[in-house]
This record gives structure tokens, sequence and C-alpha cells, in this order.
């Protein structure tokens, strides 16, 4: 029964990998939208190192930006850090009013070309839809529950780690599947400051005219998009099974 | 000690401070030979001399001296003295330009320095804080805000920076500039006018017919799944066959690269919050002051017109709200496939390494991106029911 709601994730991942994997046989496929040209199929790397590379960029990013987040969202409200919770929380709404692609454009003067810019407007990015969660899912708990906890002789730290997490964790985790999504289209966009991602064929593709490479590109891009999202759609309903209210 | 004193904050402080390290361990300013050279780096001092560096530390200092204990009427002198900070701040680089620029030499120029950048942005956060707690109106925010962007606006009008290089690369390109600004314009806020009609049309569907609504809400988050770029790509083949087939599409210019996918892709994007917002503020109009209307003899029409629609209409505005900036942000992604925009000058820029060019675009970007916000957000509180 639980099992399911894993089917799909493993479908989506298991489409993707076959076609990063089988998309350079496919070459005949592709003469059908390009039928002027030999170069029927993006060889300057393998999909398969694209993909990785991506994936690679996504997840460490997400990791960090997670970690830095989370940690803000609870200094912020606790006793100690509250003063900060006002310019923090504004900070996490106007920040994402900021469009991701200038974030990236604006990390280049700082860091130059390449892999490093492109992860610092992830993780910079990638903070504030987990941040803004982190502090609605905080914020947003019964303060009767919290009341209850500590008569109960928790010590803030059992509160904050058998409560409020717990409870706020689909909010927050919620905010980690936003802010991935939006990192897995703004790393593809990271090809045109030299981040090896799946949008270098894209890019490629657009720059020669070679539309079977924009194809190639953008069907890996939108399938690692939709994995991953069904992905976290299935560790939502996990989170939800197990800290059921 | 009056009631009215708030407890001492440390926000104000710490961002104060923060703000002092960064002018002064970063650079202010840079002096580049030519376009594309990255040139030598001067901090505070060594750009504007003792009389910059004094008065922007005087100033830091008093901001920590004014929020140990906050009085209304030291609220007031704080908001009074960071909005002019930040107003005269440009006059930094004025200076600097005058000080270090080598005059012989035509193609020098001077560039911003993250010791400016990251300066801007503490006043503007400390601002922010501060209007915050004083709990400022809305008419005093918007006045701050305007003054500092005219002050901005004229300070980069003014002759003393005309050789900042973000001004040369704009001087080169003013009428490639205003053609950017309408292109992006139109583009992101005529996909916002359609997706708008169209969302509206579906969350009409969607109340009338319960069983619409998982299909629909399904489709529209489905698209927004799927990265601009992937999209922008997938669309350009089955555009390029469409065109290449009826040969007077492409007098009308839709093709496979250019405003077409453009468009079509920014209103797929802009469905999402757009129908998941008017469904749910049509859904969530109470039922008794639907009622209510009932019991005094308005018919269906009158009810939705004169009753849900203005009750709704707030959740609307702010997915509008949220089409808008992000129709604003993927419009110059949509650059890459030749759609026009700001999105050139940053991809322009990037390809040539010319990184005021990228600043050209993605400022701008930027700011039309906040400006929506502000312009939004100003109408939804207006609107909100009392």
């Amino acid at each position: 029964m639980q099992m399911r709601s894993w089917i799909t994730p493993v479908a989506w991942v298991a489409l993707l990998c076959a076609l990063a994997a089988l998309l350079p046989t496919m070459a005949p496929l592709f003469s059908w939208v390009e039928p002027g040209t030999d170069n029927l199929v993006y060889t300057r790397d393998s999909f398969w190192f694209l993909l990785q590379s991506h994936i690679w960029l996504v997840l460490v990013s997400a990791t960090i930006g997670s970690l830095v987040a989370v940690s803000a969202g609870i200094f912020v409200t606790r006793p100690a850090g509250r003063d900060f919770l006002p310019l923090v929380s504004q900070i996490a709404s106007i920040g994402q009013t900021v469009p991701p692609v200038a974030v990236l454009a604006l990390a280049v003067p700082v860091m130059g070309f390449g892999e490093k810019p492109t992860f610092l407007a992830l993780v910079l990015y990638g903070l504030l839809p987990i941040l803004r969660n982190t502090l609605a899912g905080l914020g947003g708990i019964n303060p009767t529950v919290l009341e209850s906890a500590k008569g109960m002789g928790m010590s803030s730290a059992q509160v904050l780690f058998k409560v409020e997490l717990p409870l706020a964790g689909r909010v927050i985790l919620a905010g980690i599947r936003t802010s991935v999504t939006i990192n897995i289209a703004t790393a593809a966009i990271g090809s045109t400051i030299g981040a090896r991602t799946l949008g270098d064929p894209v890019i490629a593709g657009l720059v020669n005219g070679n539309t079977a490479y924009v194809l190639q590109g953008a069907i890996l891009i939108g399938l690692l998009a939709l994995a991953t999202d069904s992905l976290f759609e299935a560790i939502e309903r996990a989170w939800g099974r197990a800290f059921s209210i | 000690m009056p009631v009215s004193t708030k407890p001492p904050t440390r926000v104000l402080p710490a961002l104060a401070l923060a703000a002092f390290a960064c002018v002064w361990l970063l650079d202010l300013g840079v002096v580049q030979p030519n376009r594309i050279v990255s040139g030598t780096g001067y901090g505070l001092y060594a750009a504007t001399g003792w009389f910059g560096a004094v008065v922007v530390s005087f100033l830091l200092a008093v901001v920590i001296v004014l929020a140990t204990r906050l009085t209304p009427k030291r609220f007031g002198a704080l908001i009074l003295l960071l909005t002019t900070a930040l107003m005269a701040q440009p006059l930094l680089l004025e200076v600097f330009a005058l000080r270090k620029l080598p005059e012989d030499s035509a193609y020098a120029r001077i560039g911003i320095g993250a010791g400016f950048w990251c300066l801007a942005f503490f006043l503007a956060l400390m601002l922010l804080e501060t209007l915050g707690r004083y709990k400022a109106s809305r008419r005093l925010q918007f006045s701050v805000v305007l003054l500092v962007v005219v002050s901005w606006w004229f300070c980069a009008s003014r002759e003393g920076l005309s050789s900042l290089s973000l001004i040369r690369e704009y001087a080169n390109r003013a009428d490639q500039f205003s053609q950017a600004l309408t292109t992006h314009l139109s583009l992101s806020l005529g996909a916002v006018a359609i997706s708008a009609v169209l969302a509206f049309g579906l969350a009409l569907a969607m109340v009338r017919r319960e069983r619409l609504r998982r299909p629909l809400l399904g489709l529209v988050s489905f698209m927004q799944t799927i990265p601009s770029l992937a999209l922008f790509g997938l669309l350009i083949a089955p555009l390029g066959a469409l065109s290449a087939a009826y040969p007077f599409l492409q007098t009308l210019g839709i093709r496979g690269i250019g405003w077409a996918p453009a468009m079509l892709a920014l209103i797929a994007y802009s469905l999402l919050p757009m129908v998941r917002n008017t469904y749910v503020a049509l859904m969530e109009v109470p039922e008794p002051v639907v009622d209510a209307g009932r019991g005094m003899g308005m018919n269906e029409r009158q009810i939705f017109f004169k009753v849900k629609l203005p009750l709704a209409l707030p959740v609307i505005i702010e997915g509008v709200r949220i089409t808008t900036i992000q129709a604003i942000g993927l419009t110059a992604v949509a650059a890459l496939i030749g759609a026009g925009g700001f999105g050139t000058f940053i991809f322009q820029g990037l390809g040539q390494a010319a990184m005021d060019l990228v600043l050209l675009g993605a400022l701008p970007t930027v700011f039309l991106a906040l400006a929506a916000d502000a312009i939004l957000s100003a109408l939804k509180f207006q609107r909100a029911p009392r």
C-alpha cells in the first residue's frame, strides 16, 4: 500500500536514466527535426556526465541552503534571536522578488565564470523559499502545544527537536521542494556562465541553430525536474504518514 | 523611562558594523583602462580621501548610537539620516571619479566596487528595519523609496558620473535600451494579461464543475514544474515546423525562435498562480455573505459581480503579483531564444565578458520586478476589505 506512492518517482527516474543513456543511439529520430546535418546528437560531453554534474550542483547547493536556512529560521524564532525576525522575514520575501537569472548574472562580476558563481547563486537564491517556509512552519504551531510540551518537563532543545521541527517539517519540506525546482531551472541557465549542466546542449543548439541539440537538452532537463518533483511528493506523503497529527 | 521607548535592538548595530567592515575591507570603486580589462580597485580611503572615509564612518557610528535607545524622536532622526545617506551615496563615486580617473585617456572609466554595493545593501536593510520597527505608514515607505530612486536617477544623469562604465554602456546603446524596455514590458505584461483572462475562465469552469478541478490544476502545475530553458527549447521545434508549413505565420513574426515561443511559455508559466489564486479566492467567499446578497434580492449575476468578485479581488491581485514578478524574470531568460528584452544585454555581456553590460541588463530587470511588486502590493492592500 505504502509502496505505491513511490512507483511514480521511480518510473520518472528510470525514464530519465534510460534516455540519458540511450539518446545517442536515437540519431535517426532527430534527423526528422534537423534534416540538413550529420551532427544529430550532442557529443561534446556525454549526457550522463551532464546529468550527474547538474544533479550534483543542485544537490550540494540544496543541502547547504537547507542547513543555513533552517538554522537561521530556528535562530530568529528563539528568544535570543527574535530581534532579527522582522528583518529576516522581510529579506526572505523581498529577496524572492529578484529574478533568479539576475542573481545568476550578478554572481559573475563577483566570482568570475564557471561552476562557482552558479553555485553561489543557487545557494543564495535557494535559501529564500526554505527560510520563508521555516518561519511559516515554526510560526504556525499552536502556542498551546508548545506550552503543554514545556509543561511535560521538556527542555527547550527537546521541544525544538521533538515537537516543533516534526510539526513544521512538512512546510519546511515544501519550501525545499520549491527551492530545488527553481534551482534545477537556474542551474540549466548556469550553462551560459560556464557551469556544466544539461543546459549545455540547449545553449550549444541555440548558438549553432541546431534544434536537435536543443531538444535533447530540453527533454532531459524537463524529465529531471519532473522526476525530482514526484520524488518530493512521495517524501512529503511519507513524512505526513510518519508524523500524522 | 517613557512608555513609548522600545527596548534596545541589536539589529541596527549589527547591520551598521557589517556595513562598516564591508566598506573598509572591500573595494569601493575600480578604475578600468578600457571596457574589458578588470582594472585596479580602490578602497574607501584611497578612493574618496579622508573626507569620504570620515563621513561614512561617522554616519555608521551615529546609527549605532541612535539605536541604543529608540525614542520616537530618534526613529525620525534615523529615518531621515538613512534616507539622506542612501540618496547621497552616488556622490562617493563622483568624488572617486574626480580624484582617480586619468584625464588623458579617452577609454578610461570607473566601475562600481563590491564595497559600494554592500554599503547600499546594508543602508537599505537598516532603513527597512527602522521603517518596520517604527511601523511606518505605506505612504512614508513609498515616499522614502521614491526619494532614493529619484536621487539616484538624478545623480546618474549628472556630468560627474558620465565616466561610470555602467553609464557609458548605457550611452552607447540608449536606443537599444529603450527598445529592450518596451519589448521586456510588452512581453511580460502581455503574457500576464492574456493568462489572466484565460485563468479567469478556467477558474470559473472549475467553480462550476468540481470534477474539472483536479485535471486542470494538475495540468497547470505540471507546466510550472518544467524548467524555463527546457520549455523554451521544447517550443522551438513545433513552432518552427508550424511556420515552415504555413508561410503566412512567418509574416506575423511567428517562428521557432523570437517572441512567439517566449509568449507561449510565459503564458503557460503564468497560469498556475493565476488559476490557483482566482479559484481559491472565489471559493472562499463566505456562504453567509452570498446568502445575504440573495436575501437582498440580487440575482446570480449581481451576486457574482457585486459580492463575490470584490471580496475575491485581493487574493486575485496577489496571483497577478506573483505572476508578474515571475514573468519579468522569465522574459530575461527568453532572450536566449531571441525574444529581446533586458536579457539580451545580460547574455551579450556574458558572451563578451563585459560585466557592465551584464549589469545594464540585470539591474533594470531587478528594478522592474521590485517595482511590479511594490505597485501590486499597494493595490492589494488598497483593495483589502476593511
